[in-house]
């Protein structure tokens, strides 16, 4: 029972999930607008390690994310150049690029770093209690005493809900992710919303990845994404493309993660090991229930090209 | 799924041949970038790789035992590319065989089953553990349509940590050190192809497999509905072929593949499970098979150059502290400069 009502347990949760809704959030808005990105895993990695790298050099927290959210943009572009551009496959394209951000990461990180005794480390991201709010009973300390970036990526929820169900811009991305050719006739620019929405997904997923070590653990180690960006790709499916039931899946995926250490403490007869499968395990059985009934943006992974006939 | 094909060529005057040779030109300079940017003379850095892989029978062996992985695992991804599905728990599936593999070594051990049908069951157990961990998100894709991307990487997670409590619980050998377990008896041992180098005789397994593979895909009834599976879902499934069938059997057989791989590492390189047993060998292999747009010749081709690249990173890594994450920016680079290129027939699919 303490597990479920601890409010220091949904502080770390809340905290926990801050990076998978910011990573699934951009995915979600390069789907809805028609492109798949499937390098997450690998655009986190290299915003973890670029974020780390900047912020460590130039004492900035900062400049840190900035920095991180540049190198996904830049990610995004090639995605974007690959998949709206030349029309090559997503998939393949994506999985190339999540290789690149993997093997760039680490390529990089021992490049600045090399190999040193002490681990280098930064200081993580401080917190920012609202006054007022933060004394609230219940909601009070896991939701307004943290990061800036949480606050971030809960603005970013209400955001995304309003821009695409409430504005004209939002209206227009919907249609280029489900229908481009009608889009077009109705005179959208296709490829604009496509670039647009692809490079602002690869930004969020590039700071979600500074996240791990800015925030969490305060030095960078190579796949310390551990699948994270892989689990945010599924939480976009999980939440159906929209918004709010994304941030649910989120927090229900922190949740496992950090009571399976609160577990891993009072349980030493189970190996730990079996405890840190357990949001993998929990992640193939949501699976199973997520892919009834769901419907994605019609027009996802197909490219569009203005001369094909329809 | 698009049911049209796209059928823009390759920029006039550009041969296949001329764009993979770009690619690799390019991402040549790149790494060569890095590698400078190591305090490493790039060219002396290649005349390294190629000594150190190619260049004494030691090295010939390394590149062989390298070889074998690479090239299971990028069949395994070209087979279920093949029919339209993207196995991207190579890795985990290696380790399953692996795990799968040692136990029965183990136990083969207490009874003391000579030689050959002791390493023909090792082997066979590597296959099962394939089987298992390949199995679930084909039933998963087949029963339920649960996209097998999600599935192969979670499982790669929880075949890691598997791997990691047998390593550092039960089978730990504590004079070995941390997550090594202990050796496997010494009947369960592959032979050896080139004993002075320390090549075993998985890679005439791995191309045994691959032929086996090249042919069925091409001659047989099953590889011809699966290519029209993964050519045309709509078209094959109005046609009468069994999508679900379909899903079931090429993932599987592809964990089974991955699966044997891992039973050949730890019978012919380790003969113990090691926590290490595969660095990445799944993300190399999912853009080998890429890169190989599928064909036999070319996962053969591409394996073997890749594995010599691996080894070469590796005493560069010993050398100049290069990262073995070197040879992956490589390899992605290459893979992206031929989809830009625009002329991988794999590429343009999906």
């Amino acid at each position: 029972m303490d597990l479920l009502f601890d409010p220091r347990i949904w502080q770390l949760t809340v905290m926990t999930a801050a990076p998978l809704l910011l990573a699934a959030l951009g995915e979600l808005l390069g789907e809805r607008a028609g492109v798949l990105n499937v390098a997450i895993e690998g655009i986190m990695a290299f915003g973890a390690s670029v974020g780390f790298l900047v912020a460590f050099a130039a004492h900035s927290d900062l400049g840190g994310i900035l920095a991180a959210g540049l190198v996904g943009a830049l990610m995004a572009v090639m995605l974007g150049y690959a998949a709206i551009r030349l029309q090559v496959s997503q998939l393949t394209a994506g999985l190339a690029l999540f290789v690149l951000g993997v093997g760039l990461a680490s390529l990089l990180y021992r490049l600045a770093i090399g190999v040193r005794l002490a681990l280098p480390r930064v200081p993580t991201l401080s917190v920012w209690s609202i006054p007022g709010l933060s004394g609230l009973p219940v909601l009070g300390q896991p939701v307004f005493a943290q990061n800036a970036l949480v606050y971030l990526a809960f603005l970013l929820v209400a955001a995304w809900w309003m821009l695409l169900q409430r504005t004209p811009l939002g209206l227009r991305i919907r249609a280029v992710g489900e229908n481009p050719r009608a889009a077009d006739a109705a005179g959208i620019n296709v490829f604009a919303i496509r670039w647009g929405c692809t490079i602002v997904a690869g930004c969020l997923m590039g700071i979600a990845g500074a996240y791990y070590p800015l925030v969490l653990t305060g030095a960078y180690s190579d796949g310390m994404i551990g699948g994270r960006g892989w689990i945010a790709l599924m939480l976009v499916i999980f939440g159906r493309w929209l918004p709010p039931l994304t941030l649910a899946g989120a927090v229900l995926f922190a949740y496992v993660e950090v009571l399976q250490f609160k577990v891993a403490l009072f349980l030493k007869v189970l190996p730990p090991q079996f405890l840190l499968m357990a949001p993998y395990l929990l992640a193939i059985l949501v699976l199973v229930g997520v892919y009834r009934g769901a419907r994605a943006p019609a027009a996802l992974m197909r490219p569009y090209d203005r001369e094909e006939r329809g | 799924m698009s049911v049209a094909r796209r059928s823009a060529a390759a920029p006039p005057g550009i041969s296949i041949a001329a764009v993979y040779m770009l690619a690799v030109g390019l991402a040549a300079v790149v790494t060569g970038g890095f590698i400078a940017a190591f305090g490493a003379n790039p060219l002396v850095a290649l005349g390294t790789i190629l000594r150190a892989s190619l260049g004494s029978t030691t090295g010939f062996a390394q590149t062989l035992n390298k070889t074998t992985p690479l090239l299971l695992g990028s069949l395994a991804v070209a087979l279920a590319m093949r029919g339209g599905f993207f196995n991207i728990g190579v890795d985990g599936q290696i380790y399953a065989g692996a795990i799968s593999a040692t136990g029965t070594a183990f136990l083969l051990g207490t009874i003391g089953l000579p030689g050959p049908p002791a390493v023909a069951a090792v082997l066979a157990a590597g296959v099962a553990g394939g089987i298992v961990f390949g199995g679930l998100p084909a039933l998963l894709r087949a029963r339920w349509g649960v996209n097998e991307i999600f599935v192969t990487v979670m499982l790669n997670f929880v075949a890691l940590f598997l791997t990691e409590y047998l390593t550092t619980g039960p089978w730990n050998d504590p004079m070995a050190g941390e997550a090594i377990s202990r050796p496997i008896p010494a009947a369960a041992n592959l032979p050896m192809l080139m004993p002075q180098g320390g090549a075993h005789t998985g890679i005439l397994l791995a191309l045994a497999c691959t032929l086996a593979g090249g042919w069925t895909m091409s001659r047989t009834w099953w590889g011809y509905r699966i290519r029209a599976a993964g050519d045309n879902p709509v078209a094959a499934h109005l046609g009468g072929v069994n999508l679900a069938a379909i899903a079931l059997g090429t993932l599987t057989a592809s964990g089974a593949l991955a699966g044997l791989a891992g039973a050949i590492e730890v019978a012919g390189v380790h003969d113990r499970l090691i926590l290490g047993l595969s660095p990445g060998y799944g993300l190399l292999a999912i853009l080998i098979a890429v890169l190989s747009r599928g064909t036999a010749a070319g996962l053969m081709g591409t394996s073997f150059a890749f594995a010599a690249l691996l080894v070469g990173s590796d005493s560069l890594q010993r050398s100049i502290a290069l990262p073995a994450s070197a040879v992956y920016v490589f390899q992605a680079i290459v893979v992206l400069c031929v989809l830009l290129g625009g002329t991988s027939r794999l590429g343009r699919r999906g």
